[in-house]
């Protein structure tokens, strides 16, 4: 390699090592000491071309089989610090990029080997006179941020929605303790303080600390017995609102004070994983009170459990703390009595002495309807008329005050158990990450209020009702479900405009945490998006490359727009996303062609002829091998689809082959069995088998591409 | 041992970038470069002019730009815009280059509205996937007077819907700005995929890669700057699109259960019609929920006129939708500057998306040009001649009397500089009503009359001839000079 070229290189050269460094680590299957060490060495003696070496470097990870990312990302280390300058200055550049877009695609395992690897860029290389770390702080700083970020969301993925929104349920107290508006305090009201009384002593905890929060009186009651303050305030309580921003600094600055302190105790240890599941915990409780508006209980709470946290760092026990938070806020017949507690509602329900606009509904409410109406709850959605009269046929004859009656009691239940998810956070953040509903059930959205101080809760909703300050209630996120399950009912009133809902923005951001760095496009965390993310992301390089192809992108023009028909039968889906067997589907389904270009759907559900049929390259495969008649197919680019295609190509029992060889077959065979055979290949497509292949219809896309409006377009010339 | 990597770091990267496009601020803008605070729920309001560069980079937490969620640690480049970077959650901005104006606006309260709207629609969307065979979608129209904001909450409701997973299809009745398109069409777009921040809806489809996924717009053509020029024609448009439209949406169940938003000029807010053109839109688009930005009046009367006691059943809910603090007046120069450049990027596309247009000429003896008789070209006629008293060549207002709408004509020097939409509709078609309605296949550009060869000289944005179409101009847009050389 003539490697020696002067300095100021021509970029010839530069590209041509930058290519044989290509090659030699496409080469590099795994972690292979010797050839790692190769590859370190040509850099070494290629600096002059490090800017190029770097590039290819960090390309190649990037695109790189994910079990293949860690041994490239071994060369980069071990390049960084044999090396050194100039490829720390080089790949520091894109440092963050490179690390964090590898990182999120390859396996827990390899992840931990990264974060090993990360911590050692933080230090000087061993064995050398130089103090100075291989990475300078600003650039290895962020990734750790991000790692940490990371992880909170696989927490909170893990989790579920529920742990992200404790915004909603803003006290643990069931809604009958409203009661003490009404009624003078009873018995009632105590429970809750003793048993947190007990439970910090359970724990072993010095009451001090107790004593400590105790000079706010006010503020623990509010904590414990207010409903929300949203409806508390149009019911002239002012003093349950009582400085909620101040408080919320407070709080915030509390919650900062204890993050920076485990942040420290991580970076001290970052292998503990309960200081680091705490971190987790601490800094989504941050961006919680960032974003959104947590009523006055749910933040007094918040306080106590950083206090909490504040004063002792967890002590080491083996085992998971069983969780104080939800001791506290349980009334003594706590968890292990659900059952009671779910049949609570008929009860309750049933019995308003004194609450005239819920009688009339109390004798049809019988278990079956509340179940009904329990399973709506779950779902996290205030329930609209039209659904409560699904789900409880008894309803159906309801009246709509009766109606929105139940909507009330239903909706609030929500609201007013709130801090539960803030103990549920707490909990969680101290337990693994592992799906623990079962194990140990949260407190229940449904905690029905007993019958004994129903009857002020119901003058207190029928009021509210009527003051018609229920409009949007905000809903609880519920039982972790897909976003779109979980989202709020907005009505199309003027009234529903002001109110703002953060849970819209959940929808928009939290719910898709898989960002794409280079269009900001956001994925959700699930499988579904991490596959979409990674094909969209496939598609921006794929994009990219084309671009910088000037053979492709220098000739562009635009296209002529589709005719009306057209661009009725187009199907429009995202190019980046859409994976060969959706965009089959989607065609199959609307016996249009997915082509994204101009040329636009062709006109109706016809059938193609094999040779023009076509399968888009799942991506990364250019070759196949056609299972039927063993011959190779190659991929090429389609204009049209913006694509890369297999042409002559169908899909067959998961499987790309000719699609003369399956006409062939579909012929020599039962038409029926072969139909459904393949039917079930194309992924439930509709497509019409029977029809006769050869069918003079058989107008086909690519053609149609000139032909449809196009087909006098090319007799115009 | 040589050392090039101790040069400045950050230049290698860009030079490595300008392959891929994107401008690189020069290294001026670069010292320049400034760093902002964003506190939640506040936005960075700026106006760029078309000569200036501006640039936004986000160095922490997140931001939008017309609901368009800004990648972290990517600079944006803007140009001739008037706009806002919001963020909810709050962010730190890098800004670089120079603006009009730039300011943190606090007062934003509309973005807690818009995000409603957009709860309200995907609630309406939910309902319609959950009852198939039901009407569909929100159909949302949006009126107001101009420069409040209504291309901008319906740019933001199309991202967010996107975003949520929705095709949601949009219409822009507004001639004087095109929608994937130039000035002087009415378009319709079912959105697939995701908006640019830099280019909104992005581009129509093209035969090389984009940066941004094309979509693809139906046309027709509007050659008049206001509705008001010609209510006729504009409703019989309206109603075109509103078949097709219609029509696409009961082929696509996604579609339909997405919706449909319309835009609509500043013009249609004309009580002395008594809102003629907004009934006509909401009749033949099946609205479903009107959306007024910035006037009470118009607020109140269409709330008298769809969703008062006398509209009965029919009633559609109206709600008056803050304007936005930070919604810009564009004057007539910056209008001019707009429509130029979406005209230019049609045939030459943009830096990142650079497309050839190509020269086609044709004789006078082989085209079928119709003219669309208007105030507006009458009056711009009117001025050319008075102003070229020497060119004798036609008589310019003798035939401008017509009572026709559209008028065969001979190619002319009139047309020097003018958009001529070439509809789908055969050239030897003689029915008015058909040249009026056909969709546009493409636009192209008069870059030549030679009267004495008789023949013109197009600019077209495609290499093949259109053949035998109908092609017709009329007063908008106005003559570009300087598109070519």
């Amino acid at each position: 390699m003539s490697a020696r070229s002067p300095r100021g290189s021509l970029s010839g050269v530069s590209t041509e090592i930058a290519e044989d460094f290509s090659d030699s680590l496409k080469d590099l299957q795994g972690n292979n000491k010797f050839e790692i060490g190769n590859l370190t060495l040509i850099a070494k003696e290629n600096t002059e071309h490090a800017q190029a070496i770097s590039k290819v470097l960090e390309d190649h990870i990037r695109t790189t089989a994910p079990p293949r990312k860690l041994p490239a990302l071994y060369v980069l280390d071990s390049i960084v610090k044999n090396v050194g300058t100039p490829y720390t200055v080089y790949l520091g550049r894109n440092l963050y990029q490179t690390f964090m877009d590898a990182y999120t695609l390859v396996d827990g395992n390899t992840r931990r080997n990264m974060e090993g690897m990360l911590k050692t860029w933080k230090e000087p290389v061993p064995g050398i006179l130089d103090n100075t770390p291989v990475f300078p702080p600003d650039i290895v700083r962020p990734i750790e941020n991000a790692l940490i970020k990371f992880r909170t969301v696989m927490v909170q993925n893990n989790r579920g929605v529920q742990a992200q929104q404790p915004t909603y349920r803003n006290t643990p107290t069931p809604p009958q303790h409203n009661g003490r508006y009404a009624a003078p305090p009873s018995q009632g009201q105590g429970q809750p303080y003793y048993g947190q009384v007990r439970s910090f002593s359970e724990q072993g905890e010095s009451p001090d600390r107790w004593a400590d929060q105790s000079h706010q009186p006010s503020a623990y009651q509010q904590r414990t017995f207010s409903p929300a303050p949203q409806y508390q305030q149009p019911l002239g309580f002012p003093a349950q609102n009582q400085q909620p921003v101040n408080d919320l600094e407070t709080i915030k600055r509390d919650v900062a004070a204890v993050a920076a302190q485990r942040q420290a105790q991580f970076a001290a240890n970052p292998y503990d994983a309960k200081t680091r599941q705490e971190l987790d915990a601490l800094l989504q409780l941050q961006r919680l009170l960032d974003t959104q508006v947590l009523d006055a209980g749910a933040l007094q709470q918040v306080q106590n459990q950083i206090s909490a946290l504040a004063v002792a760092p967890p002590p080491p026990q083996p085992t998971p703390q069983p969780a104080p938070a939800q001791h506290q806020w349980q009334p003594p017949p706590s968890i292990p009595q659900l059952p009671p507690q779910f049949s609570a509602p008929p009860v309750a329900y049933s019995q308003p002495p004194s609450a005239p606009p819920q009688q009339p509904s109390a004798h049809f409410l019988d278990p079956a309807a509340l179940s009904g109406l329990q399973a709506l709850l779950a779902n996290g959605q205030k329930p609209s008329t039209p659904q409560m009269r699904a789900a409880a046929p008894a309803l159906q004859n309801a009246s709509h005050s009766q109606l929105s009656n139940v909507q009330t009691q239903t909706s609030t239940q929500p609201t007013i158990n709130g801090a539960d998810l803030i103990a549920s956070l707490t909990k969680n953040g101290l337990l693994p990450p592992l799906p623990t509903s079962n194990t140990t059930p949260l407190p229940t959205t449904t905690t029905a209020p007993p019958p004994t101080q129903q009857q002020s809760t119901a003058d207190i909703l029928a009021s509210l009702t009527k003051s018609n300050l229920f409009g949007p209630a905000p809903t609880p996120p519920g039982v972790p479900t897909p976003a779109n399950t979980a989202r709020p009912r907005v009505p199309m009133t003027a009234a529903s405009l002001k109110t703002f809902r953060p849970e819209l923005l959940h929808a928009l951001y939290t719910s898709q945490p898989n960002q794409c760095s280079t269009c900001g496009r956001r994925f959700p965390a699930s499988e579904v998006g991490r596959a979409a993310k990674a094909r969209h992301l496939d598609w921006h390089f794929r994009t990219n490359q084309r671009m910088a192809d000037s053979s492709i992108a220098r000739g562009a023009h635009r296209h002529w727009f589709g005719n009306e028909l057209e661009w009725i039968k187009l199907v429009e889906f995202d190019p980046s996303t859409t994976s060969a067997e959706d965009a089959a589907a989607a065609e199959a389904r609307h016996g249009a062609s997915g082509a994204g270009g101009g040329a636009g759907g062709k006109g109706g559900k016809k059938e193609m002829r094999a040779e023009e049929r076509y399968v888009r390259a799942p991506p990364g495969v250019t070759r196949n091998v056609c299972s039927i008649d063993f011959e190779e197919m190659k991929s090429t680019y389609s204009e049209e689809l913006q694509d890369w295609v297999f042409t002559n190509a169908v899909v067959m029992g998961g499987k790309i082959v000719h699609a003369s060889c399956a006409e062939e077959m579909l012929k020599g065979s039962q038409k029926g069995a072969m139909a459904s055979a393949l039917q079930g290949g194309l992924g439930g497509q509709q497509r019409q088998r029977s029809a006769t292949p050869d069918s003079a219809l058989g107008k086909r896309k690519a053609e149609g591409a000139l032909a449809g409006a196009g087909a006098s377009r090319a007799r115009m010339e | 041992m040589a050392l090039p990597g101790l040069s400045l770091p950050g230049l290698g990267l860009q030079s490595s970038h300008i392959a891929s496009g994107s401008n690189v601020p020069n290294a001026a803008a670069q010292q320049t470069a400034r760093q902002e605070d964003l506190a939640p729920r506040t936005e960075w309001r700026f106006e760029v002019n078309f000569q200036q560069q501006y640039t936004i980079r986000i160095l922490s937490g997140n931001a939008e730009l017309f609901g368009v969620e800004l990648a972290s640690n990517q600079p944006y480049n803007f140009s001739g815009i008037k706009g806002a970077i919001f963020t909810w959650q709050g962010c730190r901005l890098e800004i670089s280059g120079e603006a009009e104006s730039e300011y943190l606006g606090q007062e934003t309260d509309y973005a807690v509205e818009w995000l409603n709207v957009h709860g309200m629609l995907e609630t309406a969307r939910d309902d319609a996937q959950s009852t198939p065979n039901g009407d569909g979608g929100p159909r949302v129209l949006v009126v107001g007077p101009d420069y409040v904001g209504k291309s901008s909450l319906i740019r933001s409701l199309t991202a967010w819907a996107v975003q949520s997973g929705w095709t949601p299809t949009i219409v822009n009745g507004d001639p004087r700005e095109g929608l994937l398109a130039p000035p002087g069409s009415m378009s319709a777009v079912t959105v697939g995929s995701w908006l640019s921040v830099e280019d909104g809806y992005g581009i129509s489809p093209i035969s090389g890669p984009t940066v941004s996924p094309v979509k693809a717009p139906l046309v027709y053509h509007c050659p008049y700057t206001s509705p008001t020029e010609k209510p006729e024609i504009y409703k019989s448009l309206l109603t075109r699109t509103a078949l097709s439209v219609t029509n696409k949406l009961e082929e696509n169940a996604l579609a339909k259960h997405s919706g449909l938003i319309i835009d609509t000029p500043g013009a249609l807010n004309d009580p002395r019609s008594n809102y003629a053109t907004v009934a006509h839109i909401v009749s033949e688009f099946s609205i479903s929920l009107i959306l007024t930005l910035g006037s009470e009046r118009l607020s109140n009367d269409l709330i008298r006129r769809f969703s008062g006691t006398t509209a009965g059943a029919d009633a559609i809910p109206v709600l008056r939708i803050t304007k936005p603090a930070g919604a810009a007046e564009k004057d007539a120069q910056f209008m001019k500057q707009l429509q130029n450049q979406q005209i230019r990027q049609y045939f030459f596309g943009s830096s990142k998306d650079p497309l050839n247009p190509h020269s086609h000429t044709i004789a006078f003896a082989d085209l079928n040009i119709w003219r669309a008789n208007s105030r507006s070209l009458t009056q711009a006629m009117n001025s050319s001649a008075t102003m070229d008293d020497s060119d004798d060549d036609y008589a310019p207002t003798s035939s401008m009397g017509s009572s026709q709408d559209f008028e065969r004509v001979t190619p002319s020097q009139e047309m020097l500089g003018r958009l001529v939409a070439i509809k789908f509709c055969a050239g030897s078609e003689t029915d008015e009503v058909a040249i009026r309605d056909s969709a546009v296949m493409g636009f192209a550009y008069v870059s030549e009359v030679d009267e004495g060869k008789k023949r013109v000289r197009f600019l077209s944005p495609h290499p093949q001839r259109w053949g035998d179409r109908a092609m017709v101009w009329g007063g908008w847009p106005e003559a570009v000079v300087d598109l070519v050389g």
